[in-house]
């Protein structure tokens, strides 16, 4: 009996485990005050859940074990279980905090505050803060290379890209980009970063390297008032051949060629698209639409919009759990 | 009641740097969203681009008349999208663009105008809250006269009163009148995403 209830447990977990192509997607909703948990597999709803004032960024440590949320008005970080969506602890964060991002080791998280012009630096493990780097005016992108050296942070009304040594928390290099510089990404290469600038219209392509822009990816759709065209999220193929630009309000996807830095493709998606967040296998992409109230799902390499899930009140933030 | 307002005035001008920094530089927005004057076709619709004859066809009667009630927002959504699938059973990829184009010429227009009347109500909250300023100024100096007059003072002070009480009514709908060209946007959306789906 024993034995049997052994097996059946096994096979159970084994059941349980074997849909393991399936990650969790987790989405927050600034006006929801909560995270909408999806299915990358089944590409359904599995929960809603509580996790405090205006919820905005979202990432995920790299073993999956703590998911990170910054409640903008509740001054600080909060983390969670992924897998119950219990609250475990707070980060402190500083004022009003929008975008973060984890160190690729995990360890520590970089956090701008819009507020008073600072990056702060939070271990996660001691949940102390390691730092307070001073920056320029509405501090908002934030992203970091991927061998962990050099942290990004993009400040909007100084329209700059401020580049800061991971070690020494000082600032090396700055880079002016359009206006209103909303969001840094590197390829896992580490031979390009991208900046976004939402009022500019353009993505700024940077050489890390020599911290020069190398080219200016400007957009235009048919049909499409310039102004609309908002440039915010970027998210990069692993292999760095495809760059995903989310346009805001022109509900649009660009899809650029991560060699020659051209568009390719524009692709209609839901309102005001603002971030977006790989499947680890790279099969899915998914696109918050803080309008329409839902996350597009696009099949990476058909670049086709495959489905709209329906999400909480003004989905902003997305990530995808590694396991 | 003195710090009150100086609160309010401080909120308002903090209000409308928020907005201003929001919106680049626009001081006729008082919104935290950005402000689009005007919506664009390409938005909505990736299907085929209308050309002239299109229009035309928007214009006819059948169209026509189907895009009235489509706009309508007293019509639920639900309906709505059931109506256009029955017109689709039966409509080309022409007609379908043309129900969407004459859908758009209706619901452009109507959300200009709210924009422009969100201007007004932005322009008449700074004016009222110089207002406010001005009656705290005169309160001030009537209560530091060697002989106060107190009926002028309490004549200013319900003036105050009055003034402050309606700007913070207003304050309070302006989330609601900010989010009406949202809503609009958000049904010009999904009855495009209805049309959409009838394509060929």
């Amino acid at each position: 009996m024993k034995v049997s209830t052994a097996i059946l447990t096994s096979a159970l977990c084994l059941g349980f485990a074997l849909p393991g192509a399936a990650n969790r997607v987790f989405v927050s909703n600034e006006k929801g005050n909560d995270v909408t948990v999806l299915d990358s597999d089944t590409l359904e709803v599995i929960g809603t859940y509580p996790v405090g004032a205006r919820p905005r960024g979202i990432t995920i440590s790299p073993d999956g074990k703590e998911l990170y949320v910054c409640a903008s008005d509740d001054d600080l970080v909060r983390v969670f279980n992924p897998e119950t969506m219990e609250e475990t602890h707070t980060l402190p964060s500083g004022p009003d905090p929008e975008l973060f991002v984890l160190h690729p080791s995990g360890n520590p998280l970089y956090i701008a505050n819009e507020d008073d012009n600072l990056v702060t630096v939070v271990d996660t493990q001691t949940h102390k803060v390691l730092a307070e780097i001073p920056v320029g005016v509405e501090p908002e992108g934030m992203g970091v290379s991927p061998d962990g050296k050099v942290v990004i942070n993009t400040s909007e009304t100084t329209n700059m890209a401020h580049f800061i040594d991971s070690e020494s928390f000082e600032i090396f290099a700055n880079v002016l980009v359009d206006s209103r510089p909303r969001f840094a990404q590197f390829n896992d290469a580490g031979t390009k970063l991208y900046v976004s600038s939402e009022i500019g219209g353009t993505v700024s392509v940077i050489d890390p390297e020599t911290q020069q822009i190398v080219k200016k990816i400007s957009f235009e759709i048919p049909g499409v008032l310039p102004e609309a065209i908002q440039p915010v999220g970027v998210r990069v193929t692993g292999d760095g051949s495809k760059v995903f630009v989310a346009l805001g309000p022109a509900n649009r996807v660009a899809v650029i060629d991560g060699e020659t830095d051209e568009v390719q493709d524009y692709l209609l998606v839901g309102q005001r698209v603002w971030q977006m967040a790989f499947t680890p296998d790279e099969k899915y992409l998914f696109t918050t639409n803080g309008n329409s109230n839902d996350v597009s799902v696009i099949d990476v390499a058909a670049l086709k919009v495959v489905k709209s899930l329906p999400v909480g009140q003004q989905p902003w933030g997305v990530v995808v759990a590694p396991n | 009641m003195r710090y009150l307002v100086l609160a309010l005035c401080v909120a308002a001008t903090g209000v409308a740097g928020a907005a201003q920094a929001e919106s680049g530089t626009d001081p006729d927005w008082p919104c935290v969203q950005r402000k689009q004057p005007h919506l664009s076709l390409g938005q909505m619709w990736s299907g085929p681009e209308p050309d002239e004859a299109v229009g035309e066809l928007a214009r006819t009667p059948k169209i026509a008349a189907l895009a009235d009630r489509l706009e309508q927002r007293r019509l639920p959504l639900e309906e709505a999208e059931a109506e256009i699938a029955e017109f689709a059973k039966t409509a080309d990829d022409r007609q379908l663009t043309a129900l969407m184009v004459a859908i758009f010429d209706r619901v452009e227009p109507h959300r200009a105008a709210l924009i422009a009347g969100i201007a007004r109500y932005g322009h008449k909250q700074v004016d009222l809250a110089q207002r406010i300023d001005a009656h705290r100024q005169k309160m001030e100096q009537l209560q530091q006269a060697e002989a106060p007059d107190f009926d002028a003072v309490d004549a200013q002070e319900e003036q105050l009163d009055w003034d402050m009480r309606i700007f913070q009514d207003r304050q309070q709908a302006l989330t609601y009148v900010c989010e009406t060209p949202v809503i609009l946007e958000q049904r010009v959306f999904a009855l495009a995403r209805a049309i959409a789906a009838g394509l060929e």
